[in-house]
């Protein structure tokens, strides 16, 4: 064939669409290994640059950090994760607008996924706007998680729950804590924590529980100790409170709390009268220094010389009893003429009302204290016990 | 006969394949199932192929480019932002001048004078030229965009392809406009605006063929691209919406401005450009440098974004990471880089840094809306979106370009009654405050004599109702004796007749051959008996003059016709009614 015939051969439309297929498929591979080995590249450097990001944030460089991230999402323009670390670091900067940009459009992508939730919970959490902070805690608990699902779900639980103490909405923060209990591990820590938690909305049962839980693993844990005590005290067990008081002090001297809270308790268990098991010259001796104690805080309170002011009438009763009182124990010393639990209850209501009276009446000393707070375990006990009896008769019925 | 169907010329084969024994040969060639016009399609789609892979290579050199002299990561305070864009300038430069010295100057004009003046022939160099330069340029922070080298490049493979090809003079031409679409289309990633900036800048003119090759390279060039690239749009547009219709004063203010600030733009480049080419030849080396030296001072003290296509820092504007005092800044400071590397003679494009400069004047202007009328709705998305669209309208002057332009980056059709409007003001601005628009500015300074598409558009396109009079004498019909017909136009001045056929159609007859009938003694004849079976051409008021002019040595007279009734003569138009009229509106230009 010659060159002619060839070159007139090249121009037929069929070899020139041949050749360029052929072409076609020989650019198409080497384009395709060179963006590929790019891409490669681009993707370490991308992740080279998002660790880099992390570390200067870890280093309190969070504008540095801003630029790597930055960096490393111009090299991997989709990545979900480095988007996710750029939006967290602007909202850790303080730049809201921009990172609440940055998490939305995350948020549209993958409503369900956890971390981006718990992210924009942060950030609403950061502008106190309440009810979308608790709405994206709520989608980070019940999110997906890619790795640690279960301990991640916790933390953010937590985490809410300290939210809403924080916002003083105790009410809300407990039904968490209480949706929270119900699926706790077995993790000292975590007891702990939420026992804490349960303590700051006031609900010394559930938290006496986790700190007993606490202690169930972790016998000498000083904190559960200590929490435990402080627990019992708050529930008006001093006995208990003051068995885990006293270990408490004993495994961390130092513990003022615990050493403060002890102290209180043995006055309230020293003052105790009806204390099980104390003699009755016992019970005797420690009715007359309630009386005594209750008639000092009576003393104390009388308006300062010159004040416009007088004692309330309440006041003036109760001190008007307690004389009279004085008077029946000092003829009929020796001999049974009132019941301890006559002269008790008014030594409780001087106390309580003292306590009431506060701008005219003295400081309250450890042992008015102790009385105060026998008056309410009293209290308590009698209302439990009425309870108690009014659930007999309903069952009776 | 209807004239305005022009019957196109016969289609030629590709090639003429010679005698060929050898019955493989017979039956493994296809050439006479391909004509031209298919073999073109079919080879717009290579184009696009080929020119999608270019431009894949292209952005993976200008990435490599960057990394390798600013760092994966440039900061403001990195002596490498002043180092990079002065040496690798002077580089640039040494290059342009000893080994490419066409890789300099605008992509979109050297492609209309591949289409205009050359055959369609840009050469290959050029190409290589351009990747290389560009590459450099732009990864080393010159304040330029890939786009046009992108176009640029894919009308030099296109031209390269062709020439190996059997294509007529024709399809050569249209060989460069075609890789073109494909070119851009793929920088862009967006083969709708692609197609119509080449359509609107480049041919200026719209023809089923043209477009369908055009179109089928522009798409197989993006779907390439994206292949390679992934499908994501250039920018993430964050939701865009349009919600208040008094809200579009907003949106004019904003054309307004963008309107100035594109004259302001285009201006700096007419003014500084000739004059610092007519600077002595060895300030030619250091001018790409000490361009490069003034941008990276700009980005060393704190506007790095103005540095390199700036896509990323466009996105960062539509997600509110900057004050609009901070916008309004880099918009100033682009407007300063841009001319500084383009008047430099510094390799690359100025879509990119138009679309950059449009983003941040509109997130600033909208920054300042906001500020004394906290109720507009728009985000600071929407404002960038529509101030893209507002400078590449008033700059570049592609308003059909830039509508859908903005529509494609935001896939967003909400915000398309806004772009409309300030486009419109933009556009209208810049034409009124700048009559030539920028790419004829470069042409006439390049010393090119290019159609101006503008021009083009605007100019007025005489037609036959222009130059036709009314009939004087009325028409004949076929039916009327020979005799009759004489007596009717006894007393008039004209000497050629139009016939009315039956039952279609024109004809005509002369004065002289009536008499010529009746001497004959054919008096009692009818017209249609005497008359030629040829009918003459009939023409419509709205068609454009030149038409006419095909036909007008035909006959005399032609005539003029209703559309909706082809018996109904409107008037009548000769060869000297379609001359005079082209005189006198040469001279109303002229004038």
């Amino acid at each position: 064939m010659n060159l002619e015939r060839l070159t007139a051969l090249t121009k037929l439309p069929s070899v020139v669409i041949a050749s360029l297929l052929l072409l076609a498929v020989v650019a198409f591979a080497a384009v395709n290994r060179l963006v590929n080995r790019f891409s490669e590249q681009e993707l370490a450097l991308a992740r080279h640059l998002h660790e880099r990001g992390q570390q200067e944030q870890r280093l309190g460089h969070p504008a540095r950090a801003l630029e790597d991230f930055r960096a490393a999402l111009s090299y991997d323009r989709g990545n979900f994760q480095y988007r996710l670390s750029l939006a967290r670091a602007l909202r850790d900067s303080g730049r809201t607008d921009e990172s609440e940009t940055y998490l939305n459009s995350l948020w549209e992508e993958q409503p369900q996924d956890g971390a981006v939730n718990l992210a924009l919970a942060r950030l609403y959490a950061r502008e106190k706007s309440i009810d979308n902070a608790i709405r994206y805690y709520h989608n980070a608990i019940y999110g997906v998680w890619t790795s640690d699902a279960e301990s991640r779900r916790l933390s953010a639980h937590l985490e809410l729950t300290q939210f809403l103490l924080q916002q003083n909405a105790t009410q809300q923060a407990e039904a968490e804590l209480i949706t929270l209990a119900l699926h706790l591990p077995r993790d000292p820590s975590v007891l702990l924590q939420v026992a804490g938690d349960f303590m700051r909305t006031r609900d010394y049962e559930q938290a006496l529980f986790h700190y007993q839980e606490t202690l169930h693993l972790a016998h000498d844990d000083e904190a559960a100790l200590s929490g435990a005590g402080q627990a019992a005290f708050q529930l008006g067990r001093y006995r208990l409170a003051y068995d885990e008081l006293s270990a408490a002090v004993r495994h961390n001297p130092e513990d003022a709390d615990a050493k403060q809270a002890l102290q209180l308790d043995e006055f309230v268990l020293r003052s105790d009268p009806f204390e099980r098991g104390i003699s009755g010259a016992e019970r005797d001796r420690r009715v007359r220094t309630a009386f005594e104690a209750a008639g000092k805080r009576l003393d104390s309170c009388t308006p300062p010389e010159g004040s416009a002011a007088t004692s309330p009438a309440p006041l003036e009763s109760l001190r008007a009893q307690w004389r009279a009182m004085k008077a029946r124990l000092g003829r009929l010393r020796g001999r049974n003429a009132e019941s301890p639990e006559a002269i008790m209850d008014l030594v409780f209501q001087i106390e309580q009302q003292a306590t009431q009276s506060g701008q005219i009446c003295s400081a309250a000393s450890d042992i008015d204290r102790a009385l105060v707070l026998l008056a309410q375990s009293r209290g308590d006990e009698g209302m439990r016990d009425q309870n108690q009896g009014d659930a007999h008769a309903g069952a009776a019925q | 006969m209807s004239a305005s169907p022009v019957t196109p010329p016969a289609e030629v084969e590709v090639s003429a394949a010679p005698p060929n024994p050898q019955t493989w040969v017979s039956w493994f060639s296809l050439a006479t199932t391909f004509r031209e016009e298919r073999f073109f399609l079919l080879l717009a789609v290579f184009i696009g192929f080929f020119s999608g892979l270019a431009v894949v290579c292209f952005r993976l050199a200008i990435e490599w480019s960057k990394i390798a002299v600013l760092g994966p990561a440039p900061q403001a305070h990195d002596w490498r932002l002043l180092a990079a864009p002065s040496l690798i300038g002077l580089l640039v430069s040494v290059l342009v001048i000893h080994l490419f010295p066409r890789a300099r100057g605008s992509g979109v004009n050297q492609t209309k004078a591949a289409l205009y003046i050359y055959n369609g022939f840009i050469p290959f160099r050029t190409a290589i030229g351009k990747f290389l330069t560009s590459a450099l340029s732009i990864g080393a922070g010159h304040s330029l965009g890939p786009e046009d080298p992108s176009l640029q490049i894919g009308a030099s493979l296109a031209s390269a392809l062709g020439r190996r090809m059997d294509l007529s003079r024709e399809k050569l031409r249209l060989l460069a406009p075609v890789g073109a679409a494909a070119g851009l289309a793929a920088a862009f990633n967006a083969p709708i605006s692609a197609v119509l900036f080449v359509i609107e800048e480049v041919i200026g003119r719209w023809s089923a063929g043209v477009l369908g090759s055009v179109v089928l390279s522009a798409i197989s060039s993006v779907v390439v691209m994206r292949w390679f690239l992934g499908a994501e749009p250039l920018f993430r547009i964050p939701s865009v919406a349009f919600l208040r219709p008094t809200e579009l004063i907003a949106y004019i203010v904003l054309g307004l401005i963008g309107g100035f600030a594109a004259v302001i733009f285009a201006k700096a480049i007419g003014y500084f450009r000739p004059r610092l080419r007519a600077l002595p030849r060895w300030t030619q080396y250091l001018q790409p440098a000490l361009a490069g030296l003034i941008i990276g001072l700009i980005g060393f003290f704190g506007a790095p974004q103005v540095m390199g296509a700036g896509y990323e820092y466009m996105d960062q504007a539509m997600h509110d990471q900057f004050t609009w005092q901070m916008l309004g800044i880099l918009a100033g400071l682009k407007i300063v880089s841009t001319t500084l590397s383009f008047v430099s003679g510094t390799p690359g494009g100025m879509f990119a840094p138009t679309l950059f400069i449009g983003a941040m004047l509109g997130g600033a202007v909208g920054g300042v809306e906001r500020l004394f009328y906290p109720h507009l709705t728009a985000s600071t998305a929407t404002y960038a979106l529509v101030g893209m669209g507002v400078l590449f309208a008033a700059f570049l002057r592609a308003p059909m370009t830039s509508v859908f332009m903005v529509l494609e980056v935001s896939g967003n059709y909400s915000i398309i009654v806004p772009v409309i409007v300030a486009n419109t003001f933009a556009y209208v601005l810049s034409r009124s405050l700048q009559p030539t628009p920028i790419f004829d500015i470069l042409t006439r300074q390049d010393g090119l004599e290019l159609p101006s598409l503008e021009e083009q558009r605007e100019r007025t396109v005489l037609l036959v109702e222009d130059a036709m009079k009314p009939p004087v004498t009325p028409a004949l019909n076929a039916e009327d004796s020979v005799d009759q017909a004489m007596h009717r136009v006894q007393d008039s001045l004209d000497d050629v007749f139009l016939v009315r056929m039956s039952p279609s159609g024109w004809s005509a007859i002369s004065r002289e051959a009536l008499k010529k009938l009746v001497g004959e003694g054919k008096g009692e004849l009818t017209l249609g008996s005497t008359l030629p079976i040829r009918r003459l051409p009939h023409l419509h008021p709205d068609l454009p003059l030149e038409v006419a002019l095909r036909y007008v040595n035909q006959s005399a007279v032609l005539p003029v016709v209703h559309r909706a009734d082809s018996h109904n003569l409107v008037g009548v138009i000769s060869r000297d009614n379609v001359l005079h009229k082209y005189q006198v509106a040469g001279s109303e230009e002229a004038g």
